[in-house]
């Protein structure tokens, strides 16, 4: 069985390799984006199991690359971990109510975050099964 | 002296070709140490990465002692990944900079004659976390410079020590070398243990001080500060009355709303704003009225706090800025008008005008006519010439026609 595939969503490089190592060493398939409209397009073509997504990104910013993979049949099913420094309640209720599945505000947690990460990748599994 | 020219033509040409030249040398000098930089940033990272998700004890271990450039590589990547991080990676960052002696270095920096070294030092001695710098900034909160002065305090502020508290609440004792907002600023994100600090030296600080640290209180959402607060509502001063209606309604325990009530009927207008602010956080049923009656007080700001606040209480609150679109009182009837129209409850019942449903409708009819009454109608003005639907623009424009509506 081939490794869960999560795609990280920043375009902030140091933030970006930061979890893209994290996730690496603890076996998942990593991919990169280092702004919306490559966020949304690698999205749609890799269809990843997850994506962690930033808000602030160059092009679109997350809550738009979120409304549009929840629009199509076809990225709306992949679950969405929203990043960011952005910490007032609005946001976090709009992020929650625009369909991500959680929200970690930055800075982080890196262990929660693999927690989390584990959490909604196990949940995806036994709604699969 | 055509032999002086051609001599002095031939150095100004010479001094131009030899300083392009050094810019240039300059330029390619800098971007090889760019490259480099680069270079070593990319050998070194991924071991770093490794250490700060928790591989080996020591960062020491997994390199090869760094010098020159490398040392400084791997303190930038250390402070670069100190910004996003908390908990146990973040406290691994701090360790490294303790062990590879970057914190002795920046304390070291502290001392030097140059005002802007000193303040580079205390920014990254910031980041860096190491409670074994606290003395030397405590020390450089003496520093004649202010700019340096104030990185000493945010760096101490950083450290989340209770050895980096006291100093900075001494530093609200001295109004003329420190800016008492900017120190609550970093006290309330401190956490419980500057807010007991605080509590314990109150009485002590002078006034301006204490209505900073009054705001620090409530931003550090410090519960034990309740009674404190609460006291300080029936204060001489009526700034420090107002900024603890604030801090109560920051904490957001409905257990206040009767003390906020009594605040609401307070004769300083700045007080009964700040109390028909917090009575909207804190949203009791019992707030509504009061609120609602608020809307009439001879202070725009009162007015404005008391429709936010009911605003936010949800569909009672709501129900409470319709009614008082017919009050008597001009006032509350604009201040309801004004906040219903950012809360977008007005473009609600606009977009109802198109609705199939005929009792939809009617309503939006009706509600709309009350807005017109009410003589608040530039939002609806706009509203009939933009709006995308002709029918909806066809029937605002009926509504707002003169002597179509009597008040």
């Amino acid at each position: 069985m081939s490794p869960p595939r999560i795609l990280v969503a920043d375009d902030d490089n140091t933030v970006r390799r930061f979890i893209v190592t994290l996730l690496a060493d603890r076996g998942y398939e990593v991919l990169e984006a280092a702004d919306g409209e490559q966020a949304y397009k690698v999205a749609e073509r890799a269809k990843p199991d997850l994506m962690l997504l930033d808000l602030i990104m160059p092009f679109r910013d997350g809550f738009d690359v979120l409304q549009d993979l929840k629009r199509s049949p076809e990225t709306a099913s992949i679950p969405v971990i929203i990043m960011s420094v952005k910490d007032r309640e609005e946001e976090i209720v709009k992020g929650l109510n625009m369909g991500a599945d959680d929200y970690v505000v930055k800075p982080f947690n890196s262990l929660e975050l693999v927690a989390r990460v584990r959490k909604i990748l196990e949940r995806e599994i036994r709604r699969a099964e | 002296m055509s032999e002086v020219l051609i001599q002095v033509l031939w150095v100004l040409g010479s001094v131009l070709v030899l300083l392009s030249l050094c810019i240039i040398a300059n330029k390619a000098l800098r971007e090889m140490r760019e490259r480099r930089g680069a270079r070593i940033r990319r050998d070194l990272e991924p071991r770093i990465l490794e250490y700060i998700n928790g591989k080996g004890e020591r960062l020491a271990a997994l390199l090869p002692p760094p010098r020159g450039m490398e040392r400084q590589v791997v303190e930038e990547v250390l402070l670069d990944n100190a910004r996003f991080l908390k908990g146990k990676a973040r406290a691994r960052i701090t360790a490294a900079c303790e062990d590879l002696g970057y914190v002795r270095d920046r304390v070291r920096q502290l001392r030097s004659p140059r005002w802007w070294k000193r303040a580079e030092a205390a920014e990254k001695l910031a980041t860096m976390k190491s409670p074994r710098a606290a003395p030397d900034l405590i020390a450089l909160m003496r520093d004649e410079v202010p700019d340096v002065r104030m990185r000493a305090a945010r760096a101490l502020g950083h450290l989340e020590t209770r050895t980096s508290i006291k100093p900075l609440i001494e530093a609200f004792r001295d109004p003329n070398r420190w800016s008492a907002l900017r120190i609550a600023d970093i006290l309330s994100g401190m956490g419980p243990g500057a807010a007991d600090e605080l509590m314990e030296s109150f009485a002590t600080l002078p006034i301006k001080a204490r209505v900073a640290a009054v705001d620090c209180l409530g931003r550090a959402r410090s519960h034990r500060a309740a009674a404190l607060l609460i006291n300080l509502l029936s204060d001489p001063d009526r700034d420090i009355r107002a900024r603890a209606a604030h801090s109560l309604g920051l904490i957001g325990d409905p257990n206040f709303t009767p003390d906020l009530l009594r605040s609401l009927r307070d004769p300083a207008w700045p007080v009964r704003a700040m109390a028909a602010k917090a009575l909207g956080k804190l949203g009791r049923p019992e707030a509504v009225a009061p609120l609602r009656e608020a809307l009439k007080d001879r202070e725009w700001w009162v007015r404005i706090n008391a429709a936010e606040g009911l605003r936010s209480m949800g569909e009672k609150g709501l129900a409470a800025l319709v009614d008082a679109i017919e009050a008597e009182d001009r006032y509350a009837r604009h201040a309801a008008v004004a906040t219903l129209e950012g809360a977008g409850v007005l473009d609600q019942y606009v977009e109802k005008l198109a609705s199939p449903d005929e009792r939809e409708r009617e309503k939006a009819l009706v509600f709309i006519r009350k807005i017109v009454a009410a003589e608040r109608t530039d939002h609806l003005m706009q509203t009939a010439a933009r709006h995308t639907q002709e029918k909806v623009r066809e029937q605002l424009s009926r509504i707002l026609a003169p002597g179509e509506v009597k008040a």
